[in-house]
């Protein structure tokens, strides 16, 4: 029957399903019984919020922030670590990524073994890392730049692998076609066509890595970390809050002159 | 007449190019490994280093992790970035319909926009380092941190979903003389919950990550099983935690991946491969484009 003009039947409102029901209340139980166990009570947020502690972190040491040997000299170190892994891992990375695509890797067993690695690899957190070589080689930024160097293969060539995997076939087809061997091929076929987006992706992993690098010296691992847990550890948190605003800029600069650099690159 | 194709122009001063760009790394190089301490014994030992260690962590001590409780420790570091995952989700979402070009005045989204900015450039362990001052070592402070981070990425994604949606529904709520709150109830948020939801999960993955960090610190989770083991140079232990964490954050992965896929069918924008790119910077809060 259809409904006469101006008319028109009203849809039927979608029923209720037990399912959703029960989904809900599963998530809803165990949203509840977490947030027992991590201790959250809403009156913690007014207790967090007018806590006589947070007067420690005023005023900000200005001058002690400012003198050169106490946050600057650390900061350079921070930035010698995030350059010596960046440029590391990256370089690693471009014959790894080329393994890792399934248009340029040399046979099967080479692809899915570097896969599963660099899977493996990457389900470690950084600062799982850095503990991991500051145990194993000694604390300072050595440890830390090794850790990072691996934290950047990771993250590289699981973006630059998917670069490879949607470069154009066609020149890589016609260097084999004409008898070029593998890498050949690859560096004349793929290379040139890709080379940008790697570089961006070199450029956005050294964000990352002076982000990353920052934070290192927490777990003994050098840069500007050390300062700041050291500091933390003295209770001094007007210091470190001044070292934070120091942290923030800076990042912030080198953020907004990679992502213009990358901007043109692409 | 013969068709000849003229061969084009090699590119000039590439050779030159290069050089210099080589030049460049070079010197950065050097400089860099100038800071770092190296002395060539450690250059060279390292490896053999790192080796002995990795020998001495095979077999993993699994039984013995279990018996001081590591499980938990993993399990608290799920419960850590799930509660953070749900202040940040419940937290940002009213934040996100104010900061939307296509539903807030200017004046309200500017300073929200800003906001998120702001929060997404505070990594969350560095948020963990101000507040265990103030809520003491353990869980709460890397919930708190999480959950303040997450309202940044959160409310940027959940931003953009809903400026990426139809605007017919908006009008035709609008066009029956529903108020804001109508049309955001009943045409933006039908369209937008799907992509949100699949948003939110997809942070709950990142934090699990994250929350492992934070216990490095003492806010709570496994963080602190693997720092303590480390100390006291008992690697089988160690490995049996670390292996324990990977096997928990990959199997998180992979069903909440699959739960994600479920959800997105037939949901409004967002492809899979531009999340993991968004998911990259954001595990530290850079904009990746």
């Amino acid at each position: 029957m259809t409904p006469t003009p101006g008319q028109s039947t009203r849809p039927e409102r979608p029923r209720l399903r037990a399912r959703t029901v029960g989904i809900a209340a599963a998530l809803m139980a165990f949203s509840v019984f977490a947030a027992r166990e991590v201790g959250f009570d809403p009156s913690t947020f007014w207790e967090v919020w007018s806590n006589p502690l947070w007067e420690k972190f005023w005023p900000i040491p200005w001058d002690w922030v400012f003198d050169s040997g106490n946050v600057l000299q650390p900061f350079v170190e921070t930035f010698q670590i995030a350059t010596i892994s960046t440029i590391l891992g990256c370089g690693l990375a471009l014959p790894v990524s080329f393994a890792m695509s399934s248009l340029t890797t040399p046979n099967r067993p080479t692809y899915l073994v570097s896969r599963a690695v660099m899977n493996v690899v990457r389900a470690v957190p950084d600062l799982f890392w850095a503990k991991l070589m500051v145990t194993a080689i000694g604390i300072g930024a050595f440890a830390g730049a090794w850790a990072l160097t691996i934290f950047s293969l990771a993250v590289m060539v699981k973006l630059f692998s998917e670069t490879v995997d949607g470069a154009d076939p066609g020149p890589l087809e016609a260097a084999r076609a004409a008898g070029g061997r593998h890498a050949p091929s690859l560096r004349t076929g793929i290379l040139p066509t890709v080379f940008p987006d790697y570089v961006a992706h070199a450029l956005y992993v050294f964000e990352l890595n002076v982000r990353a690098s920052v934070v290192l010296g927490l777990v003994g691992a050098g840069g500007i970390g050390r300062v700041l847990e050291a500091q933390r550890q003295f209770f001094r948190f007007d210091r470190v809050l001044g070292m934070l605003v120091i942290i923030f800029v800076v990042v912030w600069v080198i953020e907004q002159v990679s992502v213009s650099l990358r901007k043109r690159l692409i | 007449m013969t068709a000849t194709t003229q061969r084009p122009a090699p590119p000039r001063w590439t050779g030159e190019r290069r050089g210099a760009i080589g030049v460049v790394l070079l010197v950065a190089m050097v400089w860099s490994i100038s800071g770092l301490d190296v002395t060539l014994d450690r250059l060279l030992g390292a490896p053999s280093d790192a080796w002995a260690i990795l020998r001495q962590m095979i077999p993993p001590a699994f039984a013995r992790v279990a018996a001081r409780g590591a499980v938990g420790k993993v399990f608290e570091s799920v419960y850590i970035a799930w509660i953070g995952t749900v202040i940040g989700a419940l937290l940002s979402l009213p934040l996100a319909f104010m900061a939307a070009h296509n539903v807030a005045p200017i004046w309200i989204r500017v300073p929200i926009r800003q906001l998120f900015n702001a929060i997404r450039a505070v990594p969350e362990l560095i948020l963990a380092v101000i507040l265990i001052p103030i809520t003491g070592l353990g869980p709460w402070a890397g919930t708190l941190a999480i959950g303040i981070h997450s309202i940044g990425t959160l409310g940027k994604w959940a931003t953009e979903s809903i400026e990426s949606i139809d605007s017919g529904p908006i009008e035709a709520v609008e066009s029956t003389g529903g108020r804001w709150v109508s049309s955001m109830r009943w045409a933006v948020f039908p369209q937008v919950m799907s992509t949100i939801s699949s948003y939110w999960l997809f942070r709950f993955e990142i934090n699990v990550r994250a929350s492992a960090v934070l216990g490095m610190i003492g806010a709570g989770g496994v963080g602190s099983e693997l720092v303590s083991h480390l100390v006291f140079r008992d690697f089988p232990a160690a490995s049996a935690v670390l292996a324990l964490t990977v096997g928990v954050v990959l199997t998180i992965d992979t069903v909440s991946a699959a739960v994600r896929r479920r959800i997105i069918t037939g949901g409004v924008g967002g492809d899979d491969s531009s999340r993991s790119a968004e998911a990259l910077s954001d595990l530290t809060g850079i904009n990746h484009r």
